[in-house]
């Protein structure tokens, strides 16, 4: 599994996507916080253009990563090397790339002009987010065949993400808004891990609101330690699930 | 006739040495009395018009029995001491420091720790209190009374004192004008400064901190209120400022920071708000639509979470040439104000006015489309509702 994983990330580095990506990611950072003056109003931008970004970036990237490789999957498959070691390590070097990415091209940014608790909790949000969106990507790729058709699922999965789950959310909550669902509302919203990164951010960015008088209620259950763990647990468990599922399809999988 | 002019006398009492309330018996009107040490005695009643001067280090302990110094005369000065045991009651009113009916009196550089009330003046005209550390029961703020209270009072000064952990910090019914400048209020279960039925008065360059509900002026004209900061009042209904049933209000060049609502205004007229800089507030500004008459400009709204709210049509107010970091223009003819109105009551905003715990929503991409929008496209958001000659760049750099 440590050599593919070694192969794997000299493959990433060499084909410039990720050093493209962490680009990308440094120069709408640096870029906001250029020529945004007010360092509180860059710091909300920047929130807004990563949750859509860098997962966006994370899933595109892993599904023409693996479609690309597939030769040399393939490839490794004949050799001697369990299936699971394959596709282990090749999880595991991707989502290291993205980790040393978004390190150099958010960490940097972020530590240069924005140094604090906020920018911190967006940095590991993003992270984890970025992980999440690497294993969907896998999953999606290893399922469908046909490259084009993969793209166009993560695509669309990503637009449910970003868009279509919050659309849902909210109609609902006004169809149902005379009955008392508002113990609801956070759970399900936090379900989706774009929705759950960015309420952990907002918590802290929009504190003073929150603790107007419905928001002290989301202020009190996330924001405490529990809130915090449960936060952790829901993200870890969107990372896990993908990759069980991937591991699980890979095995039986006709290369 | 020599003798009546009596030249002022000067009495020293060392603690232990006999009662303040027999030297106080003993002096005349314009003599001066020197306290060294801790006194503990019950309520003593300045009568006449005396000086009374605290050696560093001097206490005035009531042993809590009711009221501490109760002032009756005229020209009282009381300088210099650190006070203790007024009473907590239910029934009564009990002060560190209370002057009944009476005119020009100064309180200054004194100390009060955890007295129900600190000082209290009703029915005085011209009273000055000033330099002085008034300090609440952290523990027990529930049951603390006001830290400095003036009812039906005149021309006062509160200038440079620190009140802490009271219920209301300052407290003024039907005082008229009068300054408050320079005081710091912090952590007052209810308001840092309450103003009720107060007309001509004006503070400014205060500090209000962390006070359960932030400030509020109700009921009052004719007050000027500037260069003060309202920082961090936090909670359902705590505001930076509240402003209810003012007329002829001018809010000029004030700070609002980390509130959960900046400033609140509830049935005024005539209120003037220039060069105020509302910052990560949840709410900067929310404004009745029962207001008339009340002019917004030369603001700056950076980093809110709402810039501003409102519960129906605002056609009789005016805000125009405000500074909104939400503001998406441009400036073609170089004058320093957007060529397109800039309208700050979003979508986002109406949908949490209607449906609270939308605030789930906030910041993302979604409402932010949709915020878009109902700026470009406004459906929902009042039509009068807008800033016609926004401001390119904050007023104040």
């Amino acid at each position: 599994m440590g050599k593919v994983l070694y192969y794997t990330l000299v493959d990433l580095a060499r084909n410039r996507s990720v050093v493209a990506f962490t680009a990308l990611i440094l120069a709408v950072a640096e870029g906001l916080f250029l020529v945004e003056a007010d360092p509180v109003k860059a710091l909300l931008s920047l929130v807004q253009v990563m949750l859509a970004l860098v997962p966006l970036v994370s899933l595109i990237l892993t599904v023409v990563h693996t479609y690309d490789t597939h030769e040399f999957t393939q490839l490794l498959a004949v050799q001697p090397i369990g299936r699971r070691a394959i596709l282990g390590g090749r999880i595991g070097a991707m989502a290291l790339a993205l980790l040393v990415a978004l390190l150099f091209g958010l960490g940097l940014p972020l530590t240069v002009h924005a140094p604090g608790s906020t920018s911190m909790v967006l940095l590991v949000a993003v992270v984890l987010l970025a992980w999440v969106h690497a294993a969907l990507g896998t999953l999606i790729a290893l399922v469908h065949r046909d490259k084009a058709r993969g793209v166009g699922v993560a695509l669309v999965a990503w637009a449910g993400f970003v868009l279509l789950y919050d659309a849902l959310l909210m109609a609902l909550l006004f169809a149902f808004s005379d009955r008392p669902i508002e113990p609801l509302v956070l759970p399900i919203a936090a379900l989706n891990p774009i929705d759950l990164a960015r309420i952990a951010i907002m918590i802290r960015v929009d504190l003073a609101a929150m603790m107007g008088y419905s928001g002290a209620v989301y202020q009190q259950m996330l924001g405490s330690g529990p809130g915090t763990a449960v936060a952790l647990g829901l993200m870890i468990a969107w990372i896990a699930w993908p990759t069980l599922m991937a591991f699980r399809v890979f095995r039986r999988k006709d290369l | 006739m020599l003798t009546g002019q009596a030249v002022a006398r000067v009495h020293l009492l060392r603690a232990g040495n006999g009662s303040l309330a027999a030297v106080i018996a003993r002096a005349e009107d314009r003599d001066t009395i020197v306290v060294a040490g801790a006194v503990r005695e019950g309520p003593i009643t300045i009568d006449r018009s005396l000086c009374l001067l605290g050696l560093p280090g001097a206490e005035i302990d009531g042993g809590g029995v009711g009221d501490v110094l109760v002032i009756t005369a005229p020209d009282v000065t009381v300088q210099g001491f650190t006070f203790r045991g007024a009473r907590f009651s239910n029934l009564y009113d009990n002060a560190a420091v209370k002057v009944n009916g009476s005119e020009r009196p100064v309180i200054r550089a004194n100390r009060f720790i955890g007295c129900f009330f600190a000082i209290y003046l009703s029915d005085v005209r011209g009273a000055v209190v000033e330099g002085n550390s008034v300090e609440g029961l952290p523990d027990e703020k529930d049951r603390m009374g006001n830290g400095i209270h003036l009812w039906k009072c005149g021309r006062a000064t509160i200038r440079r004192n620190l009140v802490r952990d009271h219920r209301d910090g300052i407290y003024f019914e039907f005082v008229t004008d009068s300054r408050i400048e320079d005081n710091l209020t912090q952590g007052n279960v209810r308001y840092g400064l309450h103003f009720m039925f107060s007309h001509r008065d004006s503070y400014e360059r205060n500090v209000f901190v962390d006070n359960g509900a932030g400030v509020a002026v109700m009921f009052s004209h004719h007050i000027g209120m500037r260069r003060n900061r309202f920082l961090h009042n936090r909670g359902g209904s705590a505001y930076g400022l509240l402003l209810k049933e003012i007329n002829d209000g001018e809010i000029t060049d004030n700070t609002f920071t980390d509130n959960t609502t900046g400033l609140m205004v509830d049935g005024c007229n005539r209120i003037k708000a220039e060069g105020n800089t509302f910052r990560t507030n949840g709410w900067a500004l929310r404004l009745f639509a029962n207001a008339t008459a009340c002019t917004f400009s030369g603001n700056s709204f950076q980093g809110n979470t709402f810039d501003v709210t409102t519960n129906g049509d605002l056609k009789l107010n005016t805000i125009e040439a405000n500074y909104w970091d939400r503001h998406i223009g441009y400036d073609l003819d170089r004058d320093g104000h957007g060529d397109v109105p800039h309208r700050p009551v979003g979508f986002f905003a109406l949908l949490v006015e209607r449906v609270p715990y939308a605030i789930v929503f906030s910041r993302s991409l979604f409402v932010a489309l949709l915020d878009r929008a109902e700026r470009v496209l406004p459906s929902l958001s009042p039509a009068d509702l807008k800033d016609d000659r926004p401001l390119m760049r904050p007023p104040h750099g």
